[in-house]
């Protein structure tokens, strides 16, 4: 995408708030526009979510599941998994290729067998899909009473809008309310993975 | 008469030694709040409402003041740190951010992140100035002199140095990739940008302008604080602090930490190191010497304390 038609893109959104936009121009505040990943093109707060899941299982069977990066095909909406680079940070790839045509695509960050906890971040934003950028996972398999699993899905991340005065649906709420939802998801059928159910 | 000279001393350590103790300002973002921890015993002293996401910090040399920058909020709270209560609100608009203190306690500096500005606050009058810096500006310090000020261009990827007095810039260095803290020295001589997406700290030679040397930290350092002539790295992704020998510049040690480390700052007297860590709502002391991590406080959610957040008697 051009710079000039992410500008574009940009003013169309600030057009759905015309209030909130008029006083971003009364500030003289012309906010730069984010690239394809936001890695850290932000102003706006960081947000986080923290959901948990008691699994039927010991850690060490979710682990086998979720330490699994190329095989995430038991995620909610996902057709199948392409991957690269294997269990390895920074080289491990995948593109979710979704039920819905569309895609996602993630970089491994973090791999931790002993501590059994990994982490992916989002390489393209694609606020249509999900209201929130710079969306960094982690997920964790911690050992419960009984011989079971509490397993762990977190994230730190963005509203869909970088900058102040975020239009409506792109603000805060909307993208911790969409985030804490998938993470509800992707641990439901987690269980339902590790469960056999 | 010996008596008499013991007893004034006992008497002038009481009454000083209140006033020295170390308190940390802990921005958090998540709660809206400003957290005041009294780091000898890391137990909470206030929680203070601040409100329009509150995230950069920072204390006045003589401990009277605190100044909070709210980027969503577009104003500076300017906190009586010594009665803990907020004394009023300074709308500054566009996305304040990194926030520094003169020396003499009669300028405030804050970089607007949206703006490209560094903008001078007098904490009784309000605005009244601002010098134009680079994109998304963060980190804000200045010189113990109080002579030059340097913040952190982040989408520049370079510093911007300010004449404090005209209230010019007089030049840009060149750093690593989307500097975002900036430390000066006890000296003023060098100064230290995290550079979050090169994954380094770039060393300055503030004289000079220019950089004389490049470390390589963890993932996504943040932000670096100087205590015993060691350089103290918070990287944000992996969970650590890696330290250096300020006068070498080799690698010494990398120390776990908190989930999410992001600003971190040393004691008056150098003894400590503290790391607010942003997922684990936690403020972690480290002793500078030995390396240990002392004790660890709970913070309201998501704090950053993004700037000089102790104070104390220096």
């Amino acid at each position: 995408m051009s710079s000039l038609s992410r500008r574009a893109a940009l003013l169309a959104l600030a057009a759905l708030a015309p209030l909130a936009s008029s006083a971003a121009r009364a500030a003289g505040a012309e906010p730069p526009i984010p690239g394809p990943n936001s890695w850290a093109a932000h102003g706006a707060a960081p947000l986080k979510s923290v959901e948990t899941i008691t699994i039927e299982a010991p850690p060490e069977k979710v682990w086998a599941v979720l330490s699994d990066f190329a095989r995430y095909d038991w995620l909610p909406g996902v057709a199948r998994v392409e991957a690269s680079g294997g269990n390895v940070p920074e080289k491990g790839k995948r593109r979710l290729v979704m039920a819905d045509g569309g895609s996602v695509e993630e970089t491994l960050v973090r791999w931790d067998a002993e501590r059994m906890t990994l982490a992916f971040h989002r390489d393209r934003d694609d606020v249509k899909r999900l209201p929130a950028i710079n969306y960094m996972t982690h997920v964790t398999a911690k050992p419960a009473d009984g011989g079971k699993t509490l397993a762990e899905w977190k994230g730190r991340f963005y509203r869909g809008h970088p900058f102040n005065d975020p239009p409506p649906g792109l603000d805060d709420d909307t993208a911790l309310a969409a985030v804490t939802a998938l993470h509800r998801a992707n641990l439901a059928a987690l269980k339902a993975k590790v469960e056999g159910k | 008469m010996r008596n008499c000279a013991s007893l004034a001393w006992m008497l002038a350590a009481a009454l000083v030694l209140p006033a020295s103790a170390d308190e940390a300002f802990v921005t958090a973002q998540g709660a809206g709040a400003l957290d005041i921890i009294d780091v000898a015993t890391m137990k909470p002293l206030a929680h203070l409402s601040i409100g329009g996401k509150p995230a950069g910090i920072a204390v006045s040399r003589d401990g009277a003041r605190a100044y909070v920058t709210s980027p969503e909020g577009q104003f500076l709270t300017v906190v009586d740190a010594r009665a803990r209560k907020v004394e009023r609100q300074i709308p500054i608009k566009g996305g304040p951010l990194g926030v520094a203190v003169s020396p003499d306690g009669k300028s405030v500096y804050v970089a607007d992140l949206y703006g490209k500005r560094l903008v001078e606050i007098d904490p009784d009058r309000g605005e009244t100035r601002s010098v134009a810096v680079g994109a998304m500006a963060s980190g804000v310090a200045v010189t113990p002199d109080g002579g030059i000020i340097l913040v952190a261009d982040r989408d520049d990827n370079a510093i911007s140095v300010i004449d404090s007095g005209r209230f010019e810039r007089v030049a840009t260095i060149p750093v690593g990739k989307h500097p975002f803290g900036v430390t000066i020295d006890a000296a003023g001589l060098r100064a230290y940008t995290a550079d979050v997406e090169s994954d380094s700290v770039s060393v300055i030679d503030i004289g000079a302008r220019k950089v004389i040397a490049t470390l390589k930290a963890e993932s996504r350092p943040y932000t670096v604080a100087l205590a015993r002539g060691r350089i103290f790295v918070a990287n944000q992704h992996a969970d650590s602090v890696s330290v250096f020998d300020a006068a070498s510049l080799a690698p010494v040690a990398v120390l776990k930490v908190g989930e999410y480390p992001e600003g971190i700052a040393a004691s008056a007297d150098g003894g400590r190191v503290y790391v607010a860590n942003w997922f684990a709502n936690e403020l972690w002391a480290i002793d500078a010497a030995s390396l240990e991590i002392l004790e660890k406080a709970q913070t309201g959610d998501g704090p950053r304390a993004f700037g000089a957040f102790i104070s104390g008697k220096r």
